[in-house]
């Protein structure tokens, strides 16, 4: 049953080619769209039953299909590597691809780009599938830039606005500064350790480099480059909230569930990396604590629905970052997994919603839709409780109180870390309230225009179950990953709290953020308004609206300094070398080109010409 | 001659009987689908029957050995594509079309002799076969000048190089008194010093003869009016089964005389790849007509392969061969859209007829896409690995300034190919162009190509294994 692995990215990547390059009528793309990806996630559970029932040696499988070229010691094989976490990725990325083809169905019923819609997402899907599969770092930063190219493609999907366009532009070079810094660390692994297969790799890495190596960090630092242009983290997140520019499934599927975690996902595939240079790791900690501080900050005050889902998305990333930083892997998993659930959901029925209201996406002129919209609310209800980590029923209460009882108990944990999560918790709750009462509560604003079909109401109910099933598997969920990524846990002694008073402390503050939130938005306006009146609240809200002016300082900082440069720096010598040469080319073709003048006899007389230079040669030289 | 040399010789039977067997049908009544149909057999029934045919030594004149066979294969192939780019490029023109077919059958016959010919005689033999079908071939449609003119140019050229070849192997005869590759090889082992006054002039004149047919740098000048007068399809039996067939017979000839065994011949080659690569890219540069882009692109390539070439040994023939396919693969597939998007009365070989082909006719933009950037040596494609190889087998022997070199011309290379798929992309200018007229066989052959063309980019171990099984019988 293993050996069907290949299937799992394959059947996407042909239906993708199919729909990009054969016509078919509207409801047969849509068939092959959506069963190709069923195909994709059948099989991946035909797979996962065939692991549990009989655990290959070693706990993993590797599928070695062809050898691509051989140089040396460059060997990069194509060939897909299962062991329980890539496992556990590949189940949850076919399956909610699956639920959003399913949703995108209808949604994207009345589009002109209906095949190339699909044929982008099952590239997607494709793509992303063989990111995770992969074996060796350079098939996955294959997958990893075939993902980003969809991205791109999807943002830009209504191209005809330039405004999307530059979205999907601005994704795509703020991601290529991580690509590059990946790609340099990939180099600096194959130079010193001379491989790129990940699990040769990380048994190689201790042999060669002690604790705390100069090159290790450097490997770990350029890693985290890439993953967090990727994953949308401290300093590269700016692209991330324009990507909203793409349709809403899209959304719902490369920005919130699956691609934005693939820097999660390659960090703990190269966790071994990291425990050989703790200040990466550190930094890693950092990046994801800083992060879902900031991104929850600048959630709070925006009035964009789905612009307010971008910054939770990129603040809950932070808290899979801040587990993967202090060891406590596993529970970042876990938090990929019950994301993946309950952001898609949001941003499923977030798009009910805006559909609903005819393309509205102000969340300050909706309102009421509780009783019109009943599927929506109640969907979108249990998911935002998830999200803000309501306890004991949610799937995100368990992840992330397992990641905050790792953020102080976890080998490299502190009490400094749990109260940033701590606070994130209270900026999640605030944040997803606010929303739910703005947009379910108080009176209504706007008229509902369309009821959403079974296609897009079907998803939202299964992920919805999921959004409160996920957590309870958190026990054997850990066990199972136990082989491919265990738990990292400090010395005893270090840990000045019980894990039972972490997550109590974290339902206060989850009820806390819960009454703020109704204090504030639902229960009367004026006092939410009375905050920003004042001129240092103004400035505050705008500042955090503006992403802590992030796109600001981007742009006085890097991009006219070097639009500047590039300009007064027209006519240079190195220009003037490059430019010569193209000058040289040219006249060397004008030169040339006389040779050709058409005439029989001038070519005889080369062949002629050439045949006793050729005899000079051989006899003189 | 033995029944086990008539088998075999069965490749060869098969596509000398089913030209017999065209001439005979147009005799009796002219059928377009039935001469056709006569051609494809034959070029099918010899393909399959490389893979029985037990290979033998038949007479001195020809070695039908593995590696001959390997180019019987792909030269039925390659004319398989070529008949069926004709069969839609013909019907709609108004010409006889039965002559085509037995033609092309003559001149695949001409270029599989070649590859398999370890023997002057052979050698000038199947020249001659290749060159006189492809005169009337070049001049097919009669009644316009360019044709006409690249038709006479073809054959005054290429008989005056035909006469450098002959007084070239007369020399070699004089000196070593024999013609068989084999038996160069020997004498010249068992005589350290020979008397080389005749015998180097003697290999030089050869190399006039071959390089001419490969359109190699000076003797390449021919190749843009040519490729441009020529009907699209012949364009692509030049480009590929004529240089094949030559290009075959120069690695036997190279590996099995022992001629490389003298640095001045070496010299002569290393000046004809150098010269081949940069002019040959350097002429395509701002080039406006896609047909004379493609004629200078082929020399480059040509000069590509000699880098290889002289590597020699298992490393060097392997990438030779494999160049060779992809090169096949890709000038056919270019030429295949040439094909297509071709009106009545004129090829598409302006730049400006491609403009916003993308808008046009996506699928067909891309596979063009697709070919030019295997020209150009981009990753994923047959092309890349091609290059990749012959980069391998040169930096194994050292040969750093042929590299060197090798890396500058392709990055001219690119500037070109990069053009044509930036103006398939633009807006079109002209809405009302004509439609051009829909070809299945065509299609059918350029998905074929683009198939393989990828499959070869990323999963080339099948064809790496049959190469070097082939090769194995060479050296």
């Amino acid at each position: 049953m293993l050996g069907l692995l290949w299937l799992i990215p394959a059947i996407p990547f042909a239906s993708a080619l199919a729909l990009a390059v054969l016509r078919f009528p509207r409801k047969v793309v849509a068939w092959i769209a959506v069963s190709s990806i069923a195909a994709s996630s059948i099989i991946s559970l035909l797979v996962t039953f065939s692991f549990l029932h009989a655990p290959p040696a070693g706990n993993a499988y590797t599928e070695v299909l062809w050898t691509w070229m051989r140089v040396g010691d460059f060997r990069p094989e194509i060939a897909f590597y299962l062991d329980p976490l890539s496992l556990i990725m590949v189940v949850v990325v076919a399956f909610v691809s699956f639920l959003i083809h399913l949703y995108s169905t209808e949604f994207m019923a009345g589009d002109d780009g209906y095949s190339r819609f699909f044929a982008y997402m099952n590239l997607f899907v494709a793509s992303m599938l063989t990111l995770l599969l992969a074996n060796n770092l350079l098939l996955l930063y294959l997958g990893w830039e075939g993902v980003g190219l969809c991205s791109y493609l999807l943002i830009g999907f209504w191209y005809r606005d330039p405004e999307n366009g530059l979205a999907g532009r601005k994704a795509f070079i703020v991601t290529r500064v991580g690509d590059t810094a990946m790609l340099i660390g990939l180099f600096l692994l194959f130079h010193d350790l001379g491989t790129l297969n990940i699990q040769e790799l990380m048994q190689r890495a201790p042999q060669h480099w002690h604790l705390g190596a100069g090159a290790a960090v450097a490997a770990g630092l350029l890693l985290l480059g890439g993953a967090v242009g990727k994953s949308a983290q401290l300093p590269l997140q700016t692209w991330l909230p324009d990507a909203m520019a793409g349709p809403t499934p899209v959304s719902a599927l490369i920005h919130a569930a699956t691609m934005v975690t693939a820097g999660v996902y390659l960090i703990a595939r190269t966790h071994v990396l990291y425990s050989l240079a703790p200040p990466a790791q550190f930094a890693v900690a950092v990046v994801g604590a800083a992060t879902l501080l900031i991104a929850g900050f600048s959630a709070l005050t925006q009035w964009d629905l789905k612009r307010v889902l971008a910054y939770s998305t990129i603040s809950q990333i932070g808290y899979m970052f801040l587990a993967l930083g202090v060891g406590a892997w596993p529970a970042a998993i876990l938090h990929f997994m019950t994301h993946a659930f309950f952001k898609a959901l949001l941003f499923l029925a977030a798009g009910v919603v805006i559909q609903a209201l005819h393309e509205e996406h102000n969340i300050f002129r909706m309102g009421g839709l509780r009783k019109k919209l009943p599927v929506a609310f109640w969907t979108f209800l249990i998911a935002g409780c998830s999200l803000a980590g309501l306890p004991l029923i949610t799937a995100g209460a368990f992840s992330k109180d397992w990641i905050l009882w790792g953020a102080a108990s976890a080998a490299n944990g502190s009490m400094g870390f749990w109260i940033v999560a701590l606070i994130g918790i209270l900026l999640t709750s605030l944040y997803t309230f606010r929303m739910i009462f703005l947009v379910f509560f108080g009176e209504m604003h706007s008229e509902v225009t369309k009821k959403p079909g079974m296609a897009m109401l079907i998803p939202c109910i299964v992920l919805a179950f999921l959004s409160i099933a996920g957590g309870y598997v958190k026990t054997p969920f850990a066990h199972f990953l136990e082989t491919a990524l265990p738990w990292n846990a400090a010395a005893a002694g270090a840990v000045h709290i019980s894990e039972i008073g972490s997550e109590t402390v974290a339902g206060l503050v989850f009820l806390l953020g819960l009454v703020l939130a109704y204090v504030l938005f639902l229960r009367s306006r004026s006092y939410a308004a009375s905050l920003t009146d004042n001129a240092a609240g103004a400035a505050l809200h705008r500042f955090w609206f503006s992403d802590w002016g992030m796109d600001w300082l981007y742009d006085r900082l890097l991009v006219r300094p070097y639009a500047w440069a590039a300009r007064i720096d027209k006519g240079d010598l190195i220009d003037g070398f490059y430019s010569g040469i193209a000058e040289l080319n040219v006249l060397a073709w004008r030169v040339l080109g006389l040779t050709e003048s058409g005439r029989l006899r001038w070519y005889a007389a080369g062949i002629a010409a050439g045949s006793i230079i050729y005899i000079a040669v051989v006899l003189f030289l | 001659m033995t029944a086990s040399d008539m088998l075999a010789l069965l490749p060869l039977l098969l596509i000398a009987g089913s030209s017999v067997a065209v001439l005979i049908a147009a005799a009796v009544g002219r059928n377009h689908a039935v001469a056709f149909g006569l051609s494809l057999s034959g070029l099918a029934a010899s393909f399959c029957s490389v893979f029985f045919v037990p290979a033998t030594q038949v007479t001195a004149l020809l070695d039908i050995d593995g590696y001959a066979l390997f180019f019987f294969g792909l030269i039925s192939a390659a004319s398989f594509a070529v008949a069926l780019l004709a069969y839609g490029y013909l019907r709609n023109r108004d010409i006889d079309k039965e002559e085509f077919y037995v033609l092309l059958l003559v001149a695949t016959l001409g270029a599989m002799i070649l590859a398999a010919s370890s023997h002057f005689a052979s050698f000038f033999l199947g020249l001659e076969v290749l060159s006189i079908a492809l005169y009337a071939l070049i001049a097919y449609f009669g009644d316009r000048p360019l044709p006409v003119e690249a038709g006479i140019k073809y054959l005054v050229l290429a008989a005056s190089s035909a006469a450098f070849l002959l007084f070239g192997i007369a020399l070699v005869y004089a000196d070593l008194g024999t013609m068989d590759f084999a038996r160069i090889e020997h004498i010249l082992a068992a005589n350290p010093n020979p008397n080389l006054t005749l015998l180097l002039p003697g290999v030089a004149l050869v190399v006039t003869g071959i390089g001419f047919k490969l359109a190699l740098v000076p003797f390449h000048m021919w190749t843009p009016d040519v490729y441009q007068g020529a009907p699209a399809p012949v364009t692509a039996f030049v480009a590929t089964v004529s240089k094949g067939g030559m290009f075959a017979l120069l690695l036997r000839y190279f590996a099995q005389s022992g001629i490389n065994r003298f640095a001045p011949a070496l010299l002569v080659f290393t000046i004809i790849a150098i010269a081949s690569m940069l002019a040959g890219n350097l002429l395509a540069l701002l080039q406006s007509n896609v047909k004379r882009i493609l004629a200078y692109s082929s020399i480059a390539h040509m000069g590509y392969l000699m880098v290889a070439l002289e590597v020699g040994g298992a490393i060097g023939a392997s990438a030779v061969v494999f160049y060779l396919v992809a090169y096949f693969i890709m000038t056919l597939g270019a030429f295949a859209v040439v094909t297509v998007l071709s009106a009545e009365h004129r090829d598409a070989d302006q730049m400006e007829d491609y403009r916003g082909l993308f808008w046009r006719r996506p699928v067909l933009a891309l596979v063009f896409t697709a070919m030019l950037l295997s020209l150009a040596g981009i990753p994923m494609t047959a092309g890349f690995l091609g290059k990749f190889y012959i980069l391998a087998a040169g930096a194994a022997a050292g040969s750093w300034a042929l590299i060197l070199i090798l890396v500058i011309a392709s990055t001219i290379g690119l500037f070109y190919y990069l053009r044509i798929v930036v103006i398939l992309y633009q807006q079109p200018g002209d809405a009302n162009q004509p439609l051009p007229l829909r070809m299945p066989a065509a299609s059918l052959v350029l998905a074929a190509l683009t198939v393989i063309l990828v499959w070869l980019g990323v999963y080339p171990s099948w064809m790496l294994q049959a190469i070097h099984t082939a090769i194995g019988s060479l050296l």
